[in-house]
């Protein structure tokens, strides 16, 4: 059973850190670009990426699932039911959490730092190099609570990627699937390997944001 | 010389912040005043460069700044520094902070430890050199954000509300340094009329986004009083 365990907590942690990685590619040039938008504009999309963070992991899970069935769009890509389609899915779905936190970011490092850059007589080169070092214990904070959002979230894991044994289960899927079957004992310890791992992510945010002032 | 011709600016479309601004800044000390909003810092943002106008034109020693390159345009901006009024420091020691401006002009680390110390000395700061800028006092913070402004020598200074957060010891001591720039252009947005009393040489007077008054600080304040 341990081995088990093992081995869909490391599955859930590789899962989720792509997911979040993939879902960073898109969402630092969405806020950088919404950021740089003007007011009226800008608020209206930032208005509805925070509108998006709310809406239920079932129902996203569900859009994505008729994207990737057999007969849906992307259907002959042959995802579904696979590591990659959580992966693809939980990028998905922390997104607009991502883009929300990193649009506050970067609205006020364009404020503040490309102003005081250009006023100290930087090239644009070396104002955007500022700003990503001065954000960059930031950004990383907002990656680790992205990642926490898609590593605890069940409905995406289930509803694309299937809950196969030795090849899709991740924790939140296990759990699920534990309680089902009333194994109530073998349940709480994957809950409190969750548990372990959200504290780890909440513990590393705060090492960062206090050691690099 | 610096010089704003028939300038408008507007954050939002067609709502206009600074309204046909037309005005030169000589050598010696300028103090824009004007009641809160009247879009003094806005024309000091527009006057540094670091705005573009959204309509007329920034001459700098006789050329229009935003019809250059990128490239000649950063050669004048290397001899404009301005100074917000929020002392906005980096991550990271206070030395970095101050040799930033010299770091981007390539400066090695020597000759840049050199001017910053020699900088810090002179406002009396020598000791806040090796702490964390986070770590610092309003008061400091703004200290060392004019020690960074000063380091660079620039030929355009353009200070807003440099006092503010300074106490009367440390705010002597910058008035002094202001005063003894008589040579290069500086440009001073402040509430502050004994600091307009004692150091400019023209005032220029705002108010919803047009300039009102221009004149010598004796004439403007007495012309502010009788009305």
């Amino acid at each position: 059973m341990y081995n088990e365990v093992y081995e869909i907590t490391l599955r859930s942690l590789y899962i989720s850190s792509f997911a979040t990685a993939l879902a960073l590619t898109w969402s630092i040039p969405i806020s950088i670009k919404i950021a740089t938008m003007k007011s009226d504009i800008r608020d209206a999309i930032i208005s509805m990426f925070n509108a998006l963070f709310a809406l239920p992991t079932v129902l996203v899970g569900l859009l994505l699932y008729m994207l990737l069935s057999r007969s849906g769009p992307l259907g002959s890509l042959g995802l579904l039911y696979t590591p990659q389609a959580i992966i693809i899915g939980q990028a998905v779905l922390i997104t607009p959490l991502l883009v929300s936190l990193m649009y506050e970011i970067f609205i006020k490092a364009l404020s503040d730092y490309w102003e005081l850059a250009m006023s100290l007589g930087a090239t644009k080169g070396q104002a955007y190099m500022l700003i990503v070092r001065e954000v960059l214990n930031d950004l990383l904070s907002s990656s680790l609570i992205g990642f926490g959002r898609a590593i605890g979230e069940l409905g995406v894991a289930l509803t694309i990627g299937g809950n196969i044994k030795g090849y899709t289960r991740v924790l939140t899927t296990a759990i699920a699937l534990e309680v089902e079957k009333g194994e109530f004992e073998v349940a709480m310890i994957l809950g409190g390997l969750l548990f372990v791992v959200i504290l780890s992510i909440v513990l590393s945010v705060r090492v960062i944001r206090g050691r690099f002032k | 010389m610096i010089e704003l011709r028939n300038v408008w600016f507007s954050y939002v479309d067609n709502r206009y912040v600074l309204k046909d601004i037309n005005i030169s800044f000589e050598r010696g000390v300028t103090v824009i005043m004007g009641p809160n909003g009247s879009g003094k810092t806005t024309l000091l943002k527009v006057a540094s460069c670091i705005y573009r106008p959204t309509k007329g034109e920034v001459i700098i020693d006789n050329t229009p700044y935003w019809r250059l390159s990128e490239q000649r345009r950063l050669e004048y901006r290397r001899k404009i520094v301005y100074l917000h009024e929020k002392p906005i420091l980096l991550k990271g020691r206070v030395e970095e902070n101050i040799a930033y401006g010299l770091t981007i002009r390539g400066y090695d680390k020597r000759e840049a430890s050199k001017k910053v110390h020699e900088i810090a000395r002179y406002l009396n700061i020598v000791n806040l050199l090796n702490k964390r800028a986070s770590d610092l006092s309003i008061g400091e913070k703004q200290l060392v954000a004019l020690a960074r402004a000063l380091v660079i020598d620039p030929e355009y200074l353009f200070l807003d509300e440099p006092l503010s957060h300074l106490h009367m010891s440390k705010r002597e001591r910058i008035i002094e340094l202001i005063r003894s720039m008589k040579n290069k252009i500086v440009v001073i947005v402040t509430h502050d009329i004994f600091l307009t009393l004692t150091i400019a040489n023209k005032v220029v007077v705002l108010d919803e986004g047009r300039i009102i008054q221009i004149g010598n600080p004796q004439h403007i304040l007495k012309k502010k009083i009788i009305k």
